[in-house]
């Protein structure tokens, strides 16, 4: 309960306009609180199953990548690595999602040209293979932060909604009870001396 | 600071934070196809971009009414229900997230917490979530009596 020094109906007044805003804010929290803890879950889903591939998937290339050197000479991949991408490029920007601000990585590919008949087409399949890698690995990256950043949020927020929800709300409501309370102890004594008054008025007017 | 100013203070600065990432002014989904970096300008100066491959699922899904999405879609939420729930208003959009979820076209399309997550994992970055002004109305209403 609130301390307070008068328990007067102005204090009364304010004390339920607090109230109202508390309420207000700890919704506008929650459904905030809401929207951040979903976006950590699907965030964090992203993160282990982007893990789990990348790992699986520099497994596949690295076997691919060892078939493919038992039959083709060194210079060959050499050259073709020089030249089947031409430029990779990633582009950094952000997204927000409840008031944070996320990175958002979108890469871009540019193809070399080349000769596919040239090559081996085992030899593309790896580079292939590796570009995927790359790909997964920039949507990591960039899960990864945001898990981190979206986290950080979800723990300010929490900790604010756990303040009203269990400190302020309920310490309004108990002291706005308090104050009822008093007011209506305070009306039946008003009642109860005015009865008395009229008792004893009446009592003198009978003598 | 008082326990009251402390409040206001708050309340205040989450809806700030809130709907600061509106954008300033909200572009159509061909437009931004066209872009080479699709992205809108939010209030605070800061860039919101969209993922290029959710547009392209976007057009696939609208077709022609690709000139009439304004993006970002806008999921308002009302704190006022019992369970978060967010509200699509505007008609092309409704068309979108109700294909997308699958689920029978209406205008306002309500939308509940676990249909958001399927949308944020289908349109994560076309979508944004703004605070309604309901969310003030009953302290307004409480004044007012």
């Amino acid at each position: 309960m609130l301390r307070l020094a008068r328990p007067t109906k102005i204090e009364f007044i304010r004390l339920r306009r607090r109230l109202a805003t508390a309420r207000r804010l700890h919704r506008v929290l929650r459904d905030r609180l809401l929207i951040l803890t979903q976006e950590l879950v699907a965030l964090y889903k992203e993160v282990v199953e982007h893990r789990l591939r990348v790992h699986d998937e520099i497994v596949r290339c690295e076997k691919e990548l060892i078939r493919t050197l038992s039959y083709v000479e060194p210079s060959t991949f050499e050259e073709f690595s020089n030249i089947r991408v031409s430029s990779l490029s990633v582009v950094v920007g952000s997204r927000i999602v409840a008031g944070v601000k996320l990175p958002l990585l979108e890469h871009e590919v540019i193809e070399g040209r080349y000769d596919p008949s040239a090559y081996p087409i085992t030899l593309k399949e790896v580079s292939e293979c590796y570009e995927d890698v790359i790909k997964r690995i920039i949507r990591l990256a960039e899960a990864e932060i945001s898990l981190l950043e979206v986290g950080k949020e979800v723990q300010k927020v929490k900790r604010k909604v756990n303040a009203l929800e269990n400190l302020i709300i309920p310490r309004l409501r108990a002291t706005i009870k308090y104050l009822r309370m008093k007011f209506e102890e305070r009306e039946r004594e008003d009642k109860i001396r005015r009865k008395r008054i009229k008792q004893v008025l009446s009592r003198k007017a009978r003598i | 600071m008082s326990e009251d100013r402390t409040l206001e203070y708050l309340l205040e600065r989450e809806l700030r934070v809130v709907n600061n990432y509106v954008a300033l002014k909200r572009k159509t989904l061909a437009e931004l196809l066209r872009e080479d970096y699709p992205h809108v300008l939010t209030l605070t100066g800061d860039i919101h971009m969209f993922r290029k491959s959710e547009l392209r699922l976007a057009k696939e899904v609208l077709g022609e009414d690709a000139e009439k999405l304004m993006l970002p879609i806008y999921v308002e939420l009302i704190p006022a229900q019992t369970i978060t729930t967010g509200v699509v208003r505007d008609e092309t959009a409704t068309k979108l997230v109700s294909t997308l979820l699958g689920v029978s076209h209406a205008t306002p399309l309500y939308v509940y917490p676990v249909q958001l997550a399927e949308l944020r994992r289908k349109i994560g970055t076309l979508i944004q979530y703004v605070i309604s002004p309901e969310a003030l109305k009953e302290v307004r209403d409480y004044e007012e009596t």
